[in-house]
C-alpha cells in the first residue's frame, strides 16, 4: 500500500488556496500579458457556469454521496429556457429553474425512498431527463432568437464592464453560503456525511434533508444550464455533458472531501477557480484540449487521494 | 455483510423449493419475448433473433467485464474511455501493420490497452484507497483524453482489414463476433466458478473483512479484477471497430449505463457477492431485446433513453429491497 | 500447551486487562466466566490474535508467540468460534470452511471441486453435522452455522501439527437446549483432538461442560477452581465480589419516583426478540433491564426509540398513541437515546462539542438571522462547566475527547433538547472509574428533575445500584419484576435467578 502522508486538518484547509493563488502566480509570471483586470474578469466569467454547477453538487457530495445527473438537468434547463423563452418570456426562467428543482427532488427521491445508492439513481435519473431533453429539443440545440435576447441580459450582459454572469455566480455563492452555514440544513448535511448514524440517533430527519441537498444540486444545475444557454445563445441537449468532470474535479479540487462531511459552497468556489486557472494556464502552454482532459483525471485522482480522510475508511469499495 | 441472528432455515414447501428470485431475470425474458412476439410485428424470426444476437455481442463482452468488478462490491466507471483507447490503439495498429497480422496485432493491442487501464484503476483503487467509482471515474476520462489525442479527433478506417471478419464471416447464420462473445461468456464463467481467483470475488463482495482475516489476498485479486474487465473491455472494442469498420474515441458513447443496467437487471446485485456472469449475460438479452423491441414498435430515441432509466431504477430497487438495513450512500 | 502470562490490555486509558494469566493443558474444557466489561472477551481476542497485548506475554507450547492477527493465531493451532457470525453468507459451506486456504485443491489452475466436497464432508462428520457443503451458508440455521464455525476451527488440524485449541465465545447464548446438548456432545467428543475455552454467562452450563473454571472480575483473575467442586452460586459471588457499594451508586440520593406516568407500555412484541412485555415508566423514576445476550433487552429500546418497528403492542405517552417509524419521531415525543455504540451513534466524532450538543434540538443555536456558531460555543461553555467537560477548548472535535467527557456531550446534548425520557444504553461502557461516577450523579440529577430513565447498564450491580424499579429478561420474555429501593436492594444472586 502506497503511503501517501495525509496533511493535517489545518493544513488540508488551506491547501487548496494555497494551490490557487501559486497557480496564478506561476501563471502571471509565465505570461506576462495575463495578469491583467481583463483577463481576470474573463477567467471569472468563464469559471462562473462551472462554479454554478459545482456548487449544487458539493451540497450532495457533503452528505457522502453522488449526482452524475447534473449535467442532464443543466442542459434540460437550457432547452427549456430557449423553448419558452419566445413564448412565456422572462417566465422562461422560473420554469427552467422549476425544472431543475424537480428532476433533483426525484433523483433525491429514489435514492432514499427506494434505497438506491446515489450513483446509480443520478446515472438513471440523469439519463430520463436526458431522454426528455432530447425529446423537448428534437436532438438539436434549440437557437434562442434574437428578440429574446435581450431578456437574457441578466446573464449574458454587462454592466460598467462587470459580466452580469459574474453577478449571478456571486449571488449563487452567497445564497450556497448561507444554506450551509446559517440554516439547519447546512448543519445537518454535515453531520450526515460526517456520521450518518449519529446524526439519525440524534433525531435528525435524515431522509428529508438528503432529498432537499438533491434538491437544490438540481436547481443550481438548472442555473448552471441558463448561464450556458444564454452565453451559447442556444439551448444544447448535451452542451453540459462537458462539465460533469471539471465540476467534481472542483469541487474535491476545493478540498471537499468525497467522503462528506467536510467543505461546501466556498471550499469549492476556490475549487473552480483552481480549475479555470489550471486550464487557462494549459491552454496558454499549448497543452491541446485532449490532453487536458487527461490531465484533469490526473488531478481528479490525486484529489480524491490526499483528500479522502482515511482514517474513517474501513473498507473501500 | 452479517447474517442476521437467529434465522433458521424455514422448512420448504413445495412450491417454495423453486428459487423463484433467482429465476426472476429468466422469467422476465420469457415474458417479455412473449409480448413482444405478439405485439411487435417481425419480433419472432430467424432474422430478427439473429439481428438481436449480433447487437448482443459487445454488450455481453462489456458487462463481462464489469461485472467482475462488481462482484467485488465494487463498480468501474471506466467502460467508455478503456473502449475508447483500446479501439482506438487497434485501429492505429491494424492499419500501420499490413496483411492479415494487421488484425492479430490490432487486436493484442486493444486487449492490452484496456487491460492496462484497468490494471492502472486496480491499483489505484488498492494503492490510495479510493473508493472505486472515483477512481474509475478518473479513468474513464484519462482513456477519453488518450483515445481522443490519439486519433487527434477524427477517425480510423479499418474497412479493407482482415479485422473486420470477425462481423462478416458467419458460422451457423451468425457472425463470428457472437461465437467469439459466447466464448468469452464461457471462459468468464468457468472463472468465476471454478478458480480461486473467481471465488475469491465472492468473498469480497460478501464479507471483505472476514476474507483479508482467513487469508484471502484481497488487493491482488482487486488488481486483477480491474485488469481483467480492462481486456474484457478491449476485446468490446476489437468486435465494435469491426462491426463499424473504424475505430475512433466516441465508440464507447453510452455503453456505461447499458453495461451496468444489464448485470443489475439480470440479478447482479451492486452490492456484491451476489449474481455472476451468467446472471449479466441474460440482463444483456433482457436490455437487447427491449432495444430491438422498440425499434420494431418505432418507438422514439429519447423514450428509449428514459426507459433504460426507469429499468435500471426498478431493477435496482428490486434488487436491493431484501438487503436490510445497511447504509445506501 | 497454551498459557497466558499476566497480560494487559489498554484501550486508551482505560485498563481492559489488569495482568491476567491462564493456563489450557491438553485435552480439557477450562471454563471463563465473569460479568460484562469483566473482560473475557477481550481476553479472548488476545488469544485468538484478533488484538494485541499491551503487557505480558502468550506462551503456546512453552514457546512465546507472537499473534498479529488471527492468521497467525491458526497458523499455531488457535482458532475462535464467534460469538457474531463470522461466515460469508453467500458462499458455500465448503468454500467458508476453505476460506482462503483453498490452495490445496488446484487441480490445472481450477478447482476440483469434488476433491473440497469430499474434505468439507470429513471436516462436517467431526462435528456430526449433516448439510450438503454446497448449500449457502446464509440458508443454515444458527446452530447449523455455529456448527460449521467449530468445524473450520478443527480443519486447522490437517494444517498445524499441534493440538488445537479452540476458543467458544458465548456459544449457546441464542441455541435452543437440543442444540446446546449436540454442542456438548461433540466438544466432549472432540476432547481427544483439541482443548476448550468456553466462555458464558450459564453458569450451570459452563459447570456442566468444564473440567477447570476461570472466574473474572474488573480486568482481573480473580480464581480458578476445579468445575466438580463448584456450584453456580458460589461461581456468582465470586464475580462479584464485595457487597453492593451503596454509595458508589449515590443510593442515599435515591428518591421516591413521581405518580405521572411517562410511558407506557402493553403487550410489546417484536419477532425473534421479545413478545409481550408490559411496564409503565414514572417520571423521575430509573427503571432497570437486566438480562443477558438473547433476553430481547437491547432489541426492545431500540424498538422504544424507534430504530424499528414492533409487530405487537402499543405504547402511549401522556395519554396520545406513541408509535415512532423513526429516532425522528421519538425525540419530536421528548425522549433522548444514549446509545451503547457512541463513537458511531452517540456523537458525530469530527464535529466539535457545540455542534453535537446542538444536533438534537437545533433551535438551541439559532439566532434571528441563522444559526449561530458563537450562541452554540457558549452553550458548550455552559456544559463545560456543568458537567464538567475535560476539553481543551469548545471547539475541539469530540474524537479527541476521552469516552467518559464523551458521554458527557451526549448527555449534555439531551439535557439540551430538554428530554423528559431518556433511554441509557450501556452507558458506563469504556469510561474510566472516576467518570462513571460522574454519571450516576447525573443521573441522580435527572431523576431529581422527573426525568424518566430506562436503564440497559453493563453490569448487574449498576442496574440494581442505580434502578427503583426492575425488569429482568430472559429469552425474550418479563420472567420477573423487582423493587429496588433505597436501603433494600434486592440481592444480586437472586435476580441472576430469574436472568439465567
Amino acid at each position: 500500500m502506497i503511503a501517501l502522508p495525509a496533511p493535517g486538518p489545518r493544513l488540508r484547509a488551506v491547501l487548496p488556496l494555497l494551490v490557487l493563488l501559486g497557480l496564478i502566480v506561476a501563471l502571471a509570471v509565465a505570461v506576462p500579458n495575463l495578469a491583467s483586470p481583463a483577463t481576470l474578469l474573463l477567467l471569472l466569467a468563464d469559471t462562473a457556469t462551472l462554479f454554478v454547477l459545482a456548487a449544487g453538487l458539493s451540497f450532495v457530495i457533503v452528505l457522502g454521496s453522488i449526482d452524475l445527473g447534473v449535467p442532464a438537468t443543466a442542459s434540460l434547463a437550457g432547452v427549456v429556457t430557449a423553448l419558452l423563452l419566445p413564448g412565456w418570456g422572462t417566465w422562461a426562467f422560473p420554469a427552467a429553474l422549476g425544472m431543475g428543482l424537480l428532476m433533483g427532488t426525484v433523483t433525491g427521491l429514489v435514492h432514499v425512498g427506494l434505497r438506491v445508492p446515489s450513483f446509480i439513481a443520478s446515472l438513471a435519473a440523469g439519463g430520463v431527463t436526458g431522454g426528455l431533453t432530447l425529446w423537448l429539443s428534437d436532438a438539436q440545440a434549440v437557437t434562442i432568437g434574437q428578440q429574446d435576447r435581450a431578456r437574457l441580459d441578466w446573464v449574458a450582459g454587462e454592466t460598467v464592464g462587470l459580466p452580469h454572469i459574474v453577478g449571478v455566480a456571486m449571488a449563487a455563492l452567497l445564497l450556497g453560503w448561507g444554506l450551509q452555514r446559517l440554516t439547519p440544513f447546512g448543519r445537518f448535511s454535515l453531520a450526515i456525511g460526517a456520521s450518518e448514524a449519529a446524526t439519525t440517533a440524534s433525531g435528525v430527519r435524515v431522509g428529508r434533508h438528503k432529498v432537499l441537498a438533491f434538491a437544490l444540486a438540481g436547481l443550481f444545475a438548472a442555473l448552471a444550464g441558463i448561464m450556458l444557454a444564454a452565453r451559447l445563445t442556444s439551448g444544447s441537449p448535451t452542451g453540459a455533458s462537458q462539465l460533469l468532470l471539471p465540476a467534481i474535479a472542483a469541487v474535491i479540487v476545493g478540498g471537499t472531501a468525497i467522503t462528506g462531511g467536510t467543505g461546501g459552497v466556498v471550499p469549492t468556489a476556490v475549487g473552480a477557480l483552481t480549475v479555470s486557472v489550471a486550464r487557462l494556464g494549459m491552454t496558454f502552454l499549448g497543452v491541446d484540449a485532449f490532453a487536458q482532459q487527461i490531465l484533469f483525471g490526473v488531478i481528479l485522482v490525486s484529489a480524491v487521494a490526499i483528500t479522502t480522510d482515511r482514517a474513517s475508511v474501513v473498507a473501500t469499495k | 455483510m452479517t447474517a442476521a441472528a437467529g434465522e433458521s432455515a424455514a422448512p420448504p414447501g413445495r412450491l417454495a423449493r423453486v428459487p423463484w428470485r433467482a429465476m426472476a431475470p429468466l422469467l422476465v425474458l420469457a415474458g417479455l419475448c412473449l409480448v413482444l412476439g405478439l405485439v411487435a410485428p417481425n419480433f419472432a424470426t430467424t432474422g430478427n433473433f439473429g439481428r438481436i444476437a449480433t447487437s448482443a455481442a459487445v454488450p455481453a463482452v462489456l458487462t463481462i467485464g464489469a461485472t467482475l468488478v462488481i462482484l467485488m462490491g465494487g463498480i468501474d466507471l471506466s467502460i467508455e474511455g478503456a473502449m475508447a483507447v483500446a479501439a482506438v490503439a487497434a485501429a492505429l495498429v491494424v492499419v500501420a501493420v499490413p496483411g492479415p497480422w494487421g488484425a492479430v496485432a490490432g487486436a493484442a493491442a486493444a486487449l492490452a490497452t484496456g487491460a492496462a487501464l484497468g490494471a492502472t484503476s486496480g491499483l489505484l483503487h488498492v494503492g490510495l484507497r479510493a473508493p472505486s467509482f472515483m477512481i474509475t471515474l478518473g479513468m474513464w476520462f484519462i482513456g477519453l483524453g488518450l483515445a481522443i489525442w490519439l486519433v487527434g479527433g477524427g477517425t480510423v478506417s479499418v474497412r479493407d482489414s482482415e479485422l473486420r471478419s470477425l462481423a462478416l464471416v458467419r458460422i451457423g447464420g451468425l457472425p463470428l463476433s457472437v461465437w467469439v462473445a459466447l466464448g468469452a461468456v464461457l471462459l468468464a464463467w468457468v472463472v468465476q466458478s471454478r478458480t480461486r481467483f473467481g471465488r475469491a470475488l465472492y468473498a469480497i463482495g460478501g464479507g471483505e473483512d472476514l476474507a483479508v482475516q482467513s487469508g484471502v489476498p484481497v488487493g491482488r485479486v482487486k488488481i486483477m479484477a480491474f485488469a481483467l474487465a480492462g481486456l474484457c473491455y478491449g476485446l468490446g472494442a476489437v468486435l465494435a471497430v469491426a462491426q463499424l469498420g473504424q475505430g475512433n474515441a466516441e465508440i464507447g458513447e453510452g455503453r456505461l449505463f447499458a453495461a451496468v443496467s444489464a448485470a443489475v437487471v439480470g440479478g447482479t446485485s451492486l452490492l456484491g457477492g451476489h449474481g455472476g456472469v451468467l446472471h449479466s449475460l441474460v440482463g444483456v438479452i433482457i436490455v437487447v431485446v427491449l432495444s430491438n423491441g422498440m425499434i420494431l414498435l418505432g418507438v422514439p430515441p429519447y423514450l428509449q433513453q428514459a426507459v433504460q432509466g426507469l429499468l435500471i431504477i426498478i431493477a435496482v430497487a428490486v434488487s436491493l429491497d431484501r438487503r436490510g438495513q445497511g447504509l445506501v450512500k | 500447551m497454551l498459557i497466558g502470562e499476566n497480560l494487559r490490555k489498554s484501550y486508551g486509558n482505560v485498563e481492559a486487562l489488569r495482568g491476567v494469566s491462564l493456563e489450557v493443558r491438553p485435552g480439557e474444557v477450562v471454563g471463563l466466566v465473569g460479568e460484562n466489561g469483566a473482560g473475557k472477551s477481550t481476553l479472548m481476542r488476545l488469544l485468538a490474535g484478533t488484538q494485541r497485548p499491551t503487557g505480558g506475554r502468550i506462551l503456546r507450547d512453552g514457546q512465546p508467540v507472537t499473534l498479529a492477527s488471527p492468521r497467525d493465531a491458526n497458523a499455531l493451532g488457535i482458532a475462535m468460534v464467534f460469538q457474531e457470525q463470522s461466515l460469508i453468507p453467500n458462499l458455500s459451506v465448503a468454500e467458508n470452511l476453505f476460506l482462503g486456504q483453498d490452495r490445496g485443491f488446484v487441480r490445472s489452475g481450477l478447482i476440483d471441486r469434488r476433491a473440497m466436497r469430499e474434505a468439507a464432508l470429513r471436516h462436517l462428520a467431526k462435528v456430526g453435522l449433516d448439510v450438503n457443503p454446497g448449500r449457502r451458508a446464509g440458508e443454515l440455521s444458527f446452530a447449523q452455522r455455529q456448527m460449521v464455525e467449530l468445524a473450520k476451527a478443527l480443519a486447522l488440524e490437517d494444517r498445524v501439527e499441534r493440538d488445537l485449541v479452540i476458543l467458544l465465545d458465548e456459544p449457546t447464548s441464542v441455541l435452543e437446549q437440543a442444540e446446546i446438548d449436540l454442542l456438548f456432545a461433540r466438544v466432549r467428543a472432540l476432547r481427544s483432538r483439541a482443548s476448550f475455552i468456553f466462555v458464558s454467562h450459564r453458569l450451570d452450563e459452563v459447570l456442566a461442560i468444564s473440567d477447570r473454571v476461570y472466574v473474572m472480575r474488573d480486568g482481573a483473575m480473580v480464581a480458578e477452581a476445579q468445575a466438580s467442586e463448584m456450584t453456580p452460586t458460589e461461581l456468582h459471588r465470586m464475580m462479584v465480589g464485595r457487597g453492593v457499594r451503596t454509595e458508589y451508586y449515590l443510593e442515599s440520593r435515591q428518591a421516591p419516583p413521581r405518580e405521572e406516568v411517562a410511558l407506557s407500555v402493553r403487550g410489546l412484541g417484536k419477532r425473534k426478540a421479545f413478545q409481550d412485555v408490559s411496564f409503565d415508566l414514572h417520571q423521575g423514576e430509573v427503571l432497570g433491564l437486566a438480562g443477558v445476550i438473547g433476553s430481547g433487552r437491547e432489541d426492545l429500546i431500540r424498538i422504544l426509540f424507534g430504530f424499528e418497528r414492533p409487530d405487537a403492542g402499543r405504547m402511549d405517552i401522556g395519554g396520545r398513541v406513541y408509535a415512532p417509524r423513526s429516532p425522528a419521531e421519538a425525540v419530536a415525543r421528548g425522549l433522548g437515546f444514549v446509545p451503547s455504540e457512541r463513537r458511531t451513534e452517540g456523537l458525530v466524532m469530527t464535529l466539535p462539542l457545540g455542534a453535537n450538543i446542538t444536533l438534537a434540538r437545533i433551535r438551541a443555536a439559532m439566532a434571528p438571522w441563522g444559526l449561530s456558531r458563537r450562541r452554540e460555543r457558549a452553550l458548550a461553555r455552559e456544559w463545560i462547566d456543568r458537567l464538567a467537560i475535560r476539553a481543551p477548548s469548545p471547539d475541539t472535535p469530540c474524537r479527541h475527547l476521552s469516552g467518559g467527557n464523551q458521554q458527557k456531550v451526549v448527555l449534555a446534548k439531551w439535557r439540551t433538547a430538554g428530554s423528559r425520557l431518556l433511554i441509557l444504553d450501556h452507558p458506563t461502557r469504556g469510561i474510566d472509574v472516576g467518570a462513571k461516577e460522574e454519571v450516576f450523579r447525573l443521573v441522580r440529577d435527572l431523576s431529581d428533575e422527573g426525568v424518566a430513565i430506562l436503564l440497559v447498564a453493563d453490569t448487574l450491580e449498576e442496574t440494581i445500584g442505580l434502578s427503583h424499579r426492575m425488569l429482568v429478561m430472559r429469552d425474550g420474555v418479563v420472567s420477573a419484576e423487582l423493587p429496588a429501593p433505597a436501603g433494600g436492594k434486592p440481592d444480586q444472586v437472586r435476580v441472576v435467578e430469574h436472568m439465567v
